[in-house]
């Protein structure tokens, strides 16, 4: 929901044969390779079955992973360093922002931060 | 029980229900292979329960209540119960259990509540004797035992330590008395389950022993009451730094950078670069940016995120914000 702007409004610039960095609010979604991938991720918890990238600050929204054979892996002792792998085709959704569709691959999940003297604050939409 | 609702138990407020928590003490003492207390004792607050725990410690009883039961009780079967599943699982697959049922209630829970309470505890009893420090060692956690219980669903050498956590706050288990506490009569956390309240205490206890804290920082009550009416002019004047930043984040930041004039340092397409000021602190350095998605009246909402105050372009503000350095920053695309 926060950010720069490439296109009018939902803004599509395409990516040709590259593999696309896409954003859906205060979530970033970055390719990666399988080899970029840390050792020793295991599924990240569910929230009542669910793959939440990201919660909202009180609406109890939520940026949700969806898809076949789609996985959102975390690290067991950092809950906030997460990844996605897309076996086929996948979808990021949120009550607030368009849909993003997630083609097949690796990706790392990151979430907008917000500067604090001293400390990191998180940003929620 | 879901980890969510085992959540909810460590989150949970209102009174215990003493006869029900009772009860699930007796069933640990007896799963430990223990007579039971003769008798039990309730406070209002964590605070009160480590006071009288340090009390009976100290013998101020004669040494009727006996020692510390607590390994018996509570360490003993929790290990076991840990042991058993981690030889069953495997590594990995304790690693995935575990991050499954109890790394996030243990985040929320743990990191996020317990930590704070104790670091306040012990800055509260320091002045007193050093035994309220050992009496906090002893104490068992209560509803905050709902940060793993969720990985031991079933066990039932546990079932009393988790009678416990769904019914009443710390306790502290003695061979012939058994010490227990209320919960919070008011619990207030940001989105990121910090303790966080402007407008009183953000955990509060029935005794009156409460915790006024900003986004997880532990404030002053009488800081708090003047949030709601602060100026400009009153910020810049506060010689504590952190409290500065309290009050400017209440405050807000937009209308701080409005307020103070704040000079326009750097415009691109992904948005303006703002800085004011602050005397004799670091600047506040600030990217506006658009929302990519408009709203129903086709207007874009205008955002604005503190960013490090060495930052010199608007791309390299919003980068920051996603952890990468400009060049990287390039999504093709945002809703």
């Amino acid at each position: 929901m926060i950010g720069g702007i490439l296109g009018a409004s939902v803004g599509w610039s395409g990516c040709g044969t590259v593999a696309c960095m896409y954003r859906q609010g205060d979530v970033l979604i970055i390719p990666v390779n399988e080899s970029e991938l840390p050792a020793g991720l295991v599924p990240a918890p569910r929230d009542r079955g669910r793959m939440v990238l990201a919660y909202g600050e009180a609406t109890g929204h939520a940026h949700v992973a969806t898809g076949e054979g789609l996985t959102l892996l975390c690290l067991p002792d950092d809950l906030e360093t997460m990844f996605l792998r897309v076996r086929s085709y996948g979808r990021v959704s949120h009550e607030e922002h368009a849909p993003v569709p997630l083609p097949a691959g690796y990706y790392r999940v990151v979430r907008q931060r917000e500067y604090e003297p001293g400390a990191i604050r998180y940003v929620a939409d | 029980m879901t980890d969510r609702s085992w959540l909810a138990v460590g989150l949970a407020t209102g009174p215990a229900d003493r006869s029900e928590a009772e009860e699930a003490v007796r069933t640990a003492y007896r799963r430990a292979g223990l007579t039971g207390p003769e008798r039990f004792e309730w406070h209002g607050s964590p605070r009160a329960g480590a006071v009288a725990a340090a009390r009976l410690a100290a013998g101020a009883d004669g040494g009727q209540a006996g020692r510390s039961v607590r390994g018996d009780v509570r360490t003993r079967p929790w290990a076991a119960a840990r042991a058993a599943l981690a030889s069953r699982l495997g590594p990995r697959g304790w690693a995935e259990h575990w991050t499954a049922t109890g790394a996030r209630t243990w985040q929320l829970l743990i990191d996020r509540l317990v930590t704070p309470i104790r670091t306040r505890l012990d800055a509260d009893l320091a002045e007193t004797a050093d035994t309220i420090g050992m009496a906090l060692l002893d104490a068992v956690q209560g509803q905050h035992d709902a940060a793993w219980l969720p990985a031991f669903e079933g066990v039932v050498e546990l079932e009393g330590l988790a009678g416990v956590a769904r019914t009443a706050g710390w306790w502290w288990p003695y061979e012939r008395v058994a010490i227990l506490t209320e919960r919070p009569v008011a619990l207030h956390r940001d989105n990121l389950g910090r303790l966080h309240h402007g407008d009183g205490p953000a955990l509060s206890y029935p005794d009156g022993w409460s915790m006024h804290a900003w986004r997880g920082m532990p404030i002053p009550p009488d800081v708090v009451v003047r949030l709601p009416s602060l100026t400009a002019h009153e910020i810049r004047a506060e010689t504590n730094a952190e409290m500065r930043r309290v009050m400017v984040e209440y405050f807000g930041y937009e209308r701080y950078l409005r307020e103070t004039g704040a000079k326009k340092v750097h415009e691109d397409e992904y948005g303006t670069l703002w800085r004011a000021d602050i005397p004799g602190d670091e600047p506040l350095v600030m990217v506006q940016v658009l929302n990519s998605t408009p709203e129903p009246d086709g207007t874009r909402r205008t955002y604005f995120l503190r960013v490090p105050p060495d930052t010199r372009t608007a791309r390299e503000a919003v980068a920051w914000t996603f952890g990468l350095i400009p060049e990287e920053y390039a999504p093709q695309l945002q809703t």
